[in-house]
């Protein structure tokens, strides 16, 4: 017979490859977050105009189910860029709802425990950090936006024939780009935000500033000054220049209409993206300097 | 014995102000103590080590490599105690020792396993399904001490581990310190500020003053060559037996009631020194001798250095 | 030692409950002037009774003075107390000689008499260098200090301190038992609770053990050790032939149990009567025909007496 005593053994077995590390934390950060009814419901809820979208398709290309339900005459849409657009920008509304919601909760919390030390003492940076953290928004926005904007893609494509796919390519292509620039920019402003404001509910209400508040600043300033640079400030305009653009939609985005009216002139594209970009970059400043792992204080 | 940690001219500077100023060493021991008063560095130095700040010139090396190049492949092998509160939040204890073991680079099937194992091992076995956040301070010590061993590394750095722990917990922290100590092929690095602590654990220590190596001494042989001295507990003691002890020959220093230190000449036996108290109604309720401690080679060297090492 | 009533500190029966959560349970002390230490494993009552003696809660039952106020009386009683936390938080922005002179601005001095006692006691906890630097910047040990100048800087009658050594290196946990030491000296009422027994041991004139709520023992540790009678004195004693030095103290009835160390020069003694037992030794000494090498009580301080009454299943873990 043997006596066992529990001892410290150093470990000597297999590694994981070091590239995979950073999804360790999506892994982790998902199985939580779906513990939120709030979250589930969110998802959900984003998932509606895909389901009405699949349905209008299915209506759209079948005749005999729009009589069937009572729809006289040609089709009621055409399934085109304008309207992957408009359900983009559908879409990216409820995107930003779950940013907002999720995303202040996936820094600050750390920051708070003084876990940044943890993380970095291990074979592990604090970009693999960030981009681990961008994972899990970019996953779950992914699969609001563009992964089922593709289904529906596909199954247009499927129903109409006609190789509807590879003369619409365009549209996929602008699906894709145009999410994943608004699912980026949404994302990293929401770990810049969590990283430095503490308290969740702040963080998300600032998110909510900086889109909303800063649109109405942007609108005042071009109807005191008669201009439309305003429109600079205006994260939401700026997202829907640029989808305008991918899709080739005319940009008509402007609050008002009149003719002669400056302010239905638009932001050029060119300048809308970088400041897309820009702010991008700014969160990344941000973000760097704010997750270190020993604070140095004068 | 290769050194576990070379320090080669090692300067490193914060916010523009430099903060450790050519440290120098080889530091081999099993275990290590690191010493000094606040301000002289010591976190900073870990800090280094662990790749949190690059040297501003010089280097250091761990198990050989250089830090500048290596250090996070090195980190592997590394293991930190933070000293202040680190934690995930909302996780369960064993949650969060795996996930901390998945980041280090093992499976996670190998991390799950080990995590539970680091909890039984520290004593924290009952606990480990509840949420960190609801550990008490004790508690939270050992859970930090379960994520710093759960992925096996080679050298443990750890930070004040005892700090704010009540008598029979920081018995029991120092006892797994010492058990992991001496594991095979394993080596640590305590900071502390209690000399009891790095008394008890250290066979050799490192300590730094105003950035520079104030001294680096192996307490092993420093205990083996010093000088011994006698220490008296007493009762009725009074500056006549402080007389007559010093008429012997002996050079006597008393602190405290009735606490005396003594250096025998040549010659002066014990029983001499109780004769003295007999006749001199004392009652002698301590006699000892003792070596140099680590208080006081930690005092000499934190004198303005003439050449202190 | 025959006390006034205004020179002690008494807790009549103290009894507080915060909600169904016990704090203390039950207390009656008496604290004189000089150096007491209150020891207890963490949750024991420790923070509570500080928070009571400084007049930072009310006791749910039982009535606490300090030497013969209450907080009722707050223009005189807040003005005794000096509390040193063991909470590390500072308003935002401040520099440390700031934090300190604002403490005495509201104690209603003068901005001179504030500045002069704010110098004198930060010179006291060597920080008037590093005085102007903000707090936030200060390393744990400097926090840990500026919380020591602020809670003596009005000259207060009694000092509490949680933790007062937290985060200190040796030099500065020397120089501040000797700080404490001087001030108990002074016939200040310095009481201060500690996880690092050796030290307090030292200087403390009175110990407070506390257990759960409950106060297991108190008085000077030579006496509560004493009084500990279930468990009998230990008492180390190394020497040349440790066989009949047993066999000689065999001979008077007070020894229960000597256990001879594997090395053969020592042995461990246990004792009914430590004072016939050092008697007997010198005797035994003094007739020559075995040398000694070494005489230590085992278990005479603080540290032993924890583990006799408190022990560990005081621990919280």
């Amino acid at each position: 017979m043997a006596v066992y005593k529990r001892t410290y053994k150093p470990y000597s077995g297999e590694l994981t490859a070091n590239w995979t590390r950073f999804a360790i934390l999506p892994r982790y950060s998902l199985a939580t977050l779906f513990d939120s009814k709030i979250l589930i419901g969110l998802l959900l809820v984003s998932l509606l105009p895909f389901l009405v979208a699949a349905t209008i398709i299915y209506l759209t290309n079948n005749p005999v189910a729009r009589t069937l339900i009572g729809l006289r005459g040609e089709s009621i849409l055409s399934i085109d860029n304008r309207f992957f657009f408009q359900l983009l920008k559908i879409q990216g509304s409820l995107a930003f709802l779950i940013t907002a919601w999720i995303g202040p909760g996936l820094v600050s919390p750390d920051l708070t425990n003084n876990a940044l030390p943890l993380y970095l003492c291990r074979p592990f940076s604090r970009v693999e950090y960030v981009l681990g953290k961008l994972s899990v928004l970019v996953l779950l926005l992914s699969l609001v936006t563009w992964i089922p904007d593709l289904l529906l893609y596909g199954l247009q494509a499927e129903l109409e024939g006609n190789s509807w796919f590879t003369k619409n390519l365009s549209i996929a292509g602008a699906i894709v780009l145009g999410s994943l620039l608004w699912i980026t920019v949404q994302s990293l402003l929401a770990l810049a935000l969590s990283a430095w404001v503490k308290w969740r509910i702040a963080a998300s209400g600032l998110m909510f500033a900086i889109f909303f508040v800063a649109a109405g600043f942007g609108e005042a300033f071009n109807q005191v000054l008669r201009t439309y640079w305003g429109h600079t400030i205006n994260l939401v305009y700026l997202i829907n220049e640029v989808w305008a653009d991918l899709f080739g939609v005319p940009t008509a985005v402007s609050f008002s209409r009149r003719i002669g009216d400056p302010r239905s002139l638009s932001v050029p594209v060119g300048i809308a993206w970088a400041i897309l970009l820009g702010v991008c970059g700014l969160c990344l400043l941000l973000l760097n300097r704010r997750l270190t792992a020993r604070e140095v204080v004068r | 014995m290769r050194s576990i940690i070379e320090l080669e001219n090692l300067h490193v500077a914060l916010g523009g102000r430099p903060i450790l100023k050519g440290l120098n060493g080889s530091l081999r021991g099993r275990a290590v103590g690191l010493l000094g008063p606040n301000g002289a560095g010591k976190s900073t130095l870990i800090n280094t080590l662990l790749g949190f700040h690059a040297p501003s010139s010089g280097t250091a090396r761990l198990f050989g490599r250089d830090i500048r190049s290596d250090i996070h492949s090195l980190r592997r092998q590394i293991g930190y105690m933070p000293e202040n509160d680190s934690f995930i939040a909302g996780m369960s204890g064993v949650r969060f020792v795996r996930y901390m073991a998945e980041l280090a680079g093992l499976p996670p099937n190998q991390a799950m396993e080990r995590a539970h194992e680091a909890f039984f091992y520290v004593g924290l076995g009952e606990a480990r399904y509840r949420d960190v956040n609801g550990y008490s301070l004790g508690m939270k010590q050992l859970a930090k001490l379960a994520q710093a061993i759960a992925h096996g590394p080679k050298l443990l750095f750890l930070d004040e581990p005892t700090n704010g722990l009540d008598p029979p917990a920081r018995a029991r922290m120092i006892n797994l310190i010492r058990e992991i100590r001496d594991t095979e092929d394993m080596h640590i690095v305590l900071s502390s500020h209690l000399l009891r602590d790095v008394e008890e654990c250290c066979d050799e220590v490192l300590i730094l003053k105003d950035g520079a190596v104030a001294a680096l001494s192996n307490l092993e042989e420093e205990r083996k060559t010093n000088k011994k001295f006698l220490e008296l507990e007493t009762v009725g003691a009074g500056a006549a037996f402080t007389e007559a002890l010093e008429q012997l020959g002996c050079e006597c220093a008393s602190f405290g009631t009735g606490k005396y230190r003594l250096v025998l000449p040549v010659g002066i036996q014990i029983q001499q020194i109780y004769a003295v108290a007999a006749n001199h109604h004392v009652e002698m309720r301590r006699m000892n001798y003792r070596r140099d401690s680590l208080e006081d080679i930690f005092l000499k060297a934190m004198q303005p250095a003439m050449g202190a090492a | 030692m025959a006390y006034r009533a205004d020179e002690l500190i008494v807790f009549e029966n103290v009894s507080k409950f915060y909600g169904d959560v016990l704090g203390v349970n039950r207390v009656s002390l008496t604290i004189g002037p000089g150096v007491t230490s209150l020891v207890g494993p963490n949750g024991s009552g420790k923070t509570t009774l500080m928070n009571l003696m400084t007049g930072l809660i009310w006791p749910t039952k039982g009535a606490v003075r300090v030497l013969g106020l209450t907080a009722h009386d707050p223009e005189r009683f807040f003005r005794l107390v000096g509390y040193c936390t063991q909470f590390d938080s500072f308003a935002r922005g401040l520099t440390g000689r700031e934090f300190v002179y604002d403490t005495l601005r509201l104690h209603g001095m003068t901005h001179k008499e504030a500045v002069e006692r704010t110098a004198e006691s930060l010179e006291r906890v060597n920080m008037t260098e590093a005085a102007d630097r903000k707090v936030a910047a200060y390393s744990k040990g400097m926090r840990q200090r500026v919380r020591l100048a602020q809670s003596i800087s009005h000259h207060p009658r009694v000092l509490v301190l949680d933790e007062p050594l937290n985060g200190l290196d040796p030099m500065a946990r020397a120089e501040s038992m000797a700080l404490f030491s001087t001030l108990g000296k002074e016939g200040m009422h310095v009481i201060i609770s500690s996880h690092i027994l050796h030290e307090v041991d030292r200087i403390s004139d009175q110990v407070i053990l506390l257990n759960s709520g409950y106060v297991v023992a108190e008085g000077q540790i030579q006496g509560v050790r004493d009084e500990v009678k279930e468990h009998p004195m230990q008492i180390m004693v190394r020497c040349s032939l440790p066989g009949l030095m047993a066999a000689k103290l065999f001979a008077q009835d007070h020894i229960m149990e000597a256990k001879l160390h594997a090395d053969g020069r020592g042995m461990l003694i246990r004792t009914r009567d430590a004072g016939r037992f050092y008697t007997q030794l010198h005797e035994i000494v003094l007739e020559g025909d075995i040398e000694l090498e070494a005489v230590a009580p085992a278990d005479d301080d603080v540290n032993s007496v924890y583990q006799y009454l408190i022990g560990s299943e005081g621990a919280t873990v």
